[in-house]
């Protein structure tokens, strides 16, 4: 009986032992293969695995005759930076907003001055538009059709999706400027969101989770990517018909590259070639092929509706940090609709 | 032969290993939800939407356990009491529930009586709503604590003695008084056993009912939601505070539990 027991130990042992080397062995690659490791936010997925990456890596094969391995993490965009501050080791970190990647400067893995190149860190434009039911009888052309009564609209939480953050940004932007380019009217701005996010029927986790609301059939207006809607040309599914609002906000997101994994793998070089890569022509183009407008305005790449009259930026409201405060901060613009609305103002 | 080498070596390495897995996590959630003081402990359940959401998870839960407590009771009654065909499929289909991933339950309740659904239609048009609505909150609440009071509730039914049914019917005792007088106190506290349970399902429930909520602030997000969102947009202390409520409540309701149980049988 006790050598049984004794024998089954041995056995436990050896197991333990054996997974240990199993996962020890893991880390080792062949001297002909690099590989990068990317951590992206989930919207970019489609692009990024189907397009730039096959693309990246028959360019760096006939220019170095080395292969190219990828490894690939898609998250909220959140949700990646703070897995990427607290250790996970991507090379490279495609993101949806600049806020998401201060994080990651704060923690000391990416550098203070990311966005200080030509292209600021952005790879990928595109505008905040509405996705509509193709219904005569409710007419949805701008941000004031949304405040309708028994107008459904969906767009993602803001705790937990960057998308969230842009599509509020642009309703809080657009109705900051609709008095008068000169001077801005918060008070206007503040009551344009509340009635929307009154009308907001669900908020779901992430952009794509609204979006698959939508195609349930669940809401009448959906606040989204333009890019978002132009993918589901491309892949073939049931087009959504959208508006962009005369005044909207031009989304723009951040890369870059991780200093501390990039310094630990050793692949700097073909790193800096794929961020090189990314805002090139021929990057832009399969980028554009999947609906991201082009970085720069001048390249004529893809078919995208025209620019709207009154487009701005995250920088026309006073930069993330800024919109962050006033906007979706604890005691915010966005937090004060719903006491608000709970006091019956 | 309770302090032989190999028992003592089973108690430690088996004390050790609910250290590891269960006390360690709730310990370290516990001290980071006070770290910051009292105080701010205070604030961050009275802030407006974590209150709304600890109350809201509190009152579904209270509902789904009231209704749960009747139906469970009564479904074991009738597995116990009642012979018919397909009993036994019957059986088999109540622990289903467990076996459902929950983010599934959500989508299927979302399915059958979400708006866009034949049913959904139907009640939408006379002004009802339950996905997206806090009755959806109940009904995934439900689905995913269903066998808890069942199962409880079964094996004391077979146990029973029929006799003591019988004696007081004998003794002219009608239906009512004889379920109220003699079968219901000796059932109750298996019923406890399993609302109790229940509830602390239910509180910390988050993969269906984030799928049939709708996840409204001040409406419709309950804790677990409420911890999510605010684990994601870098509010950690906020998702602690409320994780460490609903956790204690949890906890009490068990300590509670077992003290009564234990109070019975002494």
């Amino acid at each position: 009986m006790r050598r049984d027991g004794r024998a089954i130990s041995w056995v436990i042992l050896s197991l333990v032992l054996a997974s240990l080397g199993l996962s020890c062995d893991r880390g080792g690659t062949s001297a002909r293969e690099d590989v990068l490791t990317l951590g992206a936010y989930s919207v970019v997925r489609e692009v990024f695995h189907d397009g730039l990456i096959p693309e990246f890596a028959r360019i760096w094969k006939t220019k170095t005759g080395r292969d190219l391995r990828f490894e690939e993490s898609y998250n909220g965009s959140g949700a990646q930076a703070r897995a990427i501050a607290s250790g996970f080791d991507a090379d490279i970190a495609v993101l949806s907003l600049d806020s998401d990647m201060e994080l990651l400067v704060k923690a000391g893995v990416v550098k203070k001055d990311w966005n200080e190149g030509p292209d600021r860190g952005i790879v990928t434009n595109s505008l905040v538009v509405i996705g509509h039911r193709d219904r005569p009888d409710l007419p949805i052309h701008d941000w004031g059709d949304l405040t309708r009564p028994g107008v459904g609209v969906l767009y993602p939480d803001p705790k937990t999706s960057g998308g969230a953050r842009w599509n509020i940004a642009a309703i809080w932007g657009a109705g900051l400027l609709s008095a008068s380019r000169s001077t801005r009217d918060a008070e206007a701005a503040r009551n344009l969101l509340a009635r929307i996010q009154a009308n907001v029927v669900i908020m779901d986790s992430s952009g794509r989770q609204s979006l698959s609301t939508f195609d349930r059939g669940i809401g009448d207006a959906l606040v989204t990517y333009e890019n978002e809607l132009l993918l589901r040309r491309k892949y073939g599914k049931k087009p959504i018909p959208y508006v962009t609002p005369d005044a909207t906000l031009r989304i723009e997101s951040p890369v870059a590259l991780v200093e501390t994994s990039v310094d630990r793998h050793g692949n700097r070089e073909v790193a800096q070639a794929f961020l090189a890569f990314l805002i090139s022509m021929e990057g832009q183009k399969i980028l554009a092929s999947y609906g991201f407008r082009p970085v720069n305005p001048d390249a004529k790449l893809g078919d995208f509706p025209p620019i709207p009259a009154r487009l701005f930026t995250i920088r026309d409201l006073g930069g993330w940090t800024q919109v962050k405060r006033t906007v979706f901060d604890q005691d915010g613009v966005w937090a004060k609709t719903f006491t608000d609305r709970a006091q019956g103002k | 032969m309770a302090n032989s080498p190999p028992a003592l070596i089973l108690r430690t390495s088996t004390l050790a290993y609910l250290g590891v897995m269960v006390v360690l996590p709730l310990t370290a959630l516990t001290t980071q939800a006070f770290e910051p003081g009292l105080a701010r402990f205070g604030q961050a359940v009275t802030d407006p939407f974590a209150w709304h959401a600890l109350k809201l998870t509190f009152a579904t839960a209270l509902v789904m356990v009231a209704i749960n407590a009747v139906m469970g009771t009564a479904t074991a009654w009738v597995l116990v009491r009642y012979d018919f065909p397909g009993k036994s499929i019957m059986n088999a289909l109540i622990d289903l529930p467990f076996a459902v991933p929950t983010v599934v339950t959500g989508l299927m309740l979302v399915a059958l009586y979400g708006p866009s659904s034949t049913l959904g239609t139907i009640l939408g048009r006379h002004g009802w709503g339950i996905i997206y609505e806090q009755p959806g909150i109940v009904l995934a609440l439900l689905f995913v604590t269903y066998p808890f009071v069942i199962r409880s509730v079964q094996p004391v039914l077979l146990e029973i003695d029929r006799g003591e049914e019988e004696a007081a019917a004998t003794l002219g005792a009608r239906p009512w008084t004889i379920f109220r007088r003699v079968t219901f106190p000796t059932l109750y506290p298996s019923i406890l056993t399993g609302t109790a349970l229940a509830f602390s399902r239910a509180l910390g429930e988050f993969g269906s009912v984030v799928m049939v909520a709708g996840n409204r602030p001040l409406e419709t997000k309950t804790g677990p939601m409420y911890v999510f969102g605010e684990i994601e947009s870098g509010n950690r202390h906020g998702a602690m505070v409320v994780s460490a409520v609903l956790l204690a409540s949890s906890l009490g309701i068990l300590v509670t539990l077992n003290l009564i149980q234990r109070g019975r049988k002494v």
